[in-house]
């Protein structure tokens, strides 16, 4: 579907030709999405960790004096030699060579102005576009509260361009910043710049300008060093990550389920007073059966999703992920995949589009597809109701280290670990054939720790609430209602038939032999093609079937579907979503992405195979 | 010749050298490690040969391979730290 950043880039493009257009740039991880925050008020995803900025987007805001500006957030860049997808958007937007955007007329460069030295050299690279610029040292108060200073007037005066001392976090300083887009900031007189290109002496020149500003660099922060002594220990490091790893999954099934029975017996009950309300139709039918019950299915899985999001939010904001990223370096170097491909693949844990589009971050092209191909094994959120169902159903709870792993979570980090797995063996195969190429130096770095804030965590657990809700009141409840139709039709002496012998149930009866070998039925069969459009439609439309074919007081789904499948063949259920490419969305990136439908046919049928043969040994194995 | 493999947690060099070819020496020089800079190794990364090293107040981690293709001039504690 959908991901969280297209949700936010707001206006129309068309509107831009006669507005003014600002963008925002800098280094990776200076706060650009949180200064672009300030000052548009639009939500997007704000994280302490490298490349997150991927996708252009744009807010638009309104001055103080009517005049109105859109605000472009730029991926970021580390120099004028681009070598990944996004830092070329960014060049191209700067240059004005931009197919989508026109150049800007006014541009602001954000630094880090904890490491003003490293970051200075932007200043004449960006001046060299000839737009007027402001220049924002962000992070200020982190400068100040580790004894750091800077005289931003003398650096004014150095690099002659308009400066700003700003916090974007507390939302000091933007006064400046306001003014600069209101054009009411009188420039200081220009200065010869050093000649771009050179590098070395691009940073002599900014050696120079910090002792001018009599720029103190801030102490190196203690507690940061002391979290890395940790969470970098030789032992304790890749400890306390397993132990977050399961802490977060046995949280998915221990704390999301008292939220969840909330959930469900809001269905319910809502569910049960339409009933008592509607005259009986063909619409209270559908309305009860077809929405309600396939709809609503799907909806009592989203604490659990919140509850993977707001730790995955926390570790991400802390910067805490890129640790992590370090520590899993060399599993990801020994399936033949540069350092970067990790971010889009950390990314996927939530959804295969938005990791796709993140592969452009990846600087070698033959890694940015062995990337793509891989990321959809990885285990995307739209699985979990899928294997929360199943699992809820087949494996009972017991307890195995106490009250902090039991068994269902167990098996759910099984499959995780499964997915994972799978997209490591792929690219391994990929990188050492087809895909074969020379390695590039490896750098990774690592931002300081932030404290989460609750304003970030709580914007991104109502975003991932409103694509779960979007999904499931477009794409699931259009397939839901399909299905309700195929399977009420044809009707014979004014009722409607029983599922089996209705369209649907025939058309579930038509394939069964193709699944029946994973020890599947009709039912499931019919949930494997509508679950084509997005996996978790295969829970609303068991949902659907099941409650079609039972009385008023139908048996939960769970007690349906034991009575129905195997405990074999609902392991081989489970593996043929681990592996299956059940997701149109995913289907249509790969080839905008890459520009054809080489790849993601390839993908399909790879994956197809792969979930096909595993489910066929499951139930072999399992029975 | 020493590289920055050669350096002990805790322990500071300058940049003299990269040997890599030019499109690779040019992304180096933009993520901080130019020819003069001061940098000091932190820790080693526990599995796996990454290290972490701080320059210019930012930490950065290299694999052992790209570390050993930048050539430093180890520091003798009683230097100061300046600037490029």
């Amino acid at each position: 579907m959908s991901s969280a950043h297209a949700a936010h880039a707001a206006p129309a493009p068309a509107s831009l030709a006669d507005r003014r257009v600002v963008a925002i740039c800098g280094a990776p991880n200076v706060g650009k999405s949180t200064f672009f925050n300030r000052l548009t008020g639009l939500r997007q995803k704000v994280a302490n960790y490298p490349g997150i900025t991927v996708e252009k987007r744009i807010g638009s805001i309104e001055l103080p004096d009517g005049q109105a500006v859109d605000l472009i957030d730029l991926p970021g860049i580390v120099g004028l030699h681009p070598r990944s997808e996004d830092e070329r958007i960014s060049m191209d937007v700067l240059r004005g060579t931009s197919k989508t955007l026109p150049k800007p007329s006014a541009a602001i460069l954000l630094l880090d102005s904890t490491t003003l030295e490293a970051q200075l050299r932007l200043v004449p690279e960006i001046l060299g576009f000839g737009v007027p610029t402001l220049v924002v040292l962000n992070m200020a108060d982190d400068l100040a509260a580790r004894g750091g200073s800077v005289d931003e007037a003398v650096i004014e005066k150095q690099v002659g361009a308009p400066v700003a001392l700003v916090s974007a976090r507390l939302g000091t300083g933007m006064e400046r910043v306001r003014d600069f887009l209101q054009g009411t900031l009188s420039p200081p007189p220009p200065v010869q710049l050093p000649v771009l290109n050179n590098i070395p002496a691009e940073r002599q020149w900014a050696g120079t300008v910090a002792r001018e500003a009599s720029y103190h660099p801030p102490e190196p922060s203690l507690w940061g060093r002391r979290l890395d002594t940790i969470f970098l220990h030789p032992v304790g490091g890749p400890l306390f990550f397993l132990a977050v790893v399961v802490a977060v999954f046995q949280s998915i099934f221990t704390l999301a389920v008292p939220m969840m029975d909330t959930v469900e017996a809001l269905i319910a009950t809502s569910g049960g007073w339409l009933g008592a309300v509607l005259p009986d139709s063909i619409l209270k039918g559908l309305l009860l059966d077809g929405i309600w019950g396939g709809v609503g299915s799907v909806v009592i899985f989203l604490p659990q999703i919140l509850i993977l999001f707001l730790f995955v939010g926390i570790l991400e904001d802390s910067g805490y992920l890129a640790r992590a990223a370090a520590i899993a370096d060399r599993s990801m170097r020994s399936v033949g995949l540069e350092g970067r491909s990790f971010i889009p693949l950390l990314s996927a844990y939530a959804c295969a589009v938005p990791a796709i589009m993140a592969a452009r971050t990846v600087e070698n092209q033959r890694d940015r597809l062995a990337t793509i191909f891989i990321a959809p094994l990885t285990t995307c959120s739209a699985r979990l109701p899928v294997y929360a169902l199943l699992i809820a159903a087949f494996i009972p709870e017991r307890p195995i280290l106490g009250p902090f792993l039991g068994t269902r979570a167990t098996v759910l980090l099984g499959l995780y670990a499964v997915g994972f797995l799978a997209a490591c063996l792929t690219a391994f195969a990929l990188k050492s054939t087809v895909l074969k190429s020379k390695p590039m130096p490896f750098m990774l770095p690592l931002p300081a720790y932030r404290l989460p804030t609750l304003r970030s965590l709580s914007y991104r657990l109502l975003d991932r609430s409103k694509i779960f809700l979007r999904r499931a009141g477009t794409v699931i409840m259009v397939a839901t209602i399909v299905l309700w139709f195929l399977a009420s039709v044809p009707y014979s002496n004014g009722s409607p038939p029983d599922i089996g012998d209705s369209l649907a149930g025939s058309i579930g009866k038509t394939i069964e032999p193709l699944v029946e070998p994973l020890g599947l039925n009709w039912k499931v069969a019919i949930g494997l093609i509508t679950s084509l459009a997005a996996r978790e439609v295969i829970v609303g439309t068991l949902g659907t079937i099941y409650g079609m074919e039972t009385d008023e007081d139908s048996p939960a789904l769970q007690d349906a579907l034991r009575k129905d499948l195997s405990f074999g063949s609902a392991i081989a259920l489970l593996l043929y979503f681990a592996f299956a490419m059940q997701c149109m969305s995913t289907v249509a990136i790969v080839r905008r992405e890459t520009g054809g439908w080489r790849w993601p046919i390839a993908q399909f049928a790879y994956m197809l195979i792969l979930a096909y043969v595993s489910g066929l040994a499951a139930y072999r194995i399992f029975g | 010749m020493e590289t920055l493999t050669d350096l002990a947690p805790g322990k500071t060099a300058v940049v003299t050298e990269l040997r890599f070819g030019d499109a690779d020496a040019v992304r180096l020089m933009e993520f901080g490690f130019v020819p003069g800079v001061s940098v000091s190794c932190q820790r080693r990364v526990p599995m796996g040969d990454l290290s972490v090293y701080q320059l210019d107040g930012f930490q950065i981690t290299l694999r052992r391979e790209t570390a050993s293709r930048i050539v430093v001039r180890m520091r003798a504690e009683a230097e100061g730290s300046d600037h490029v």
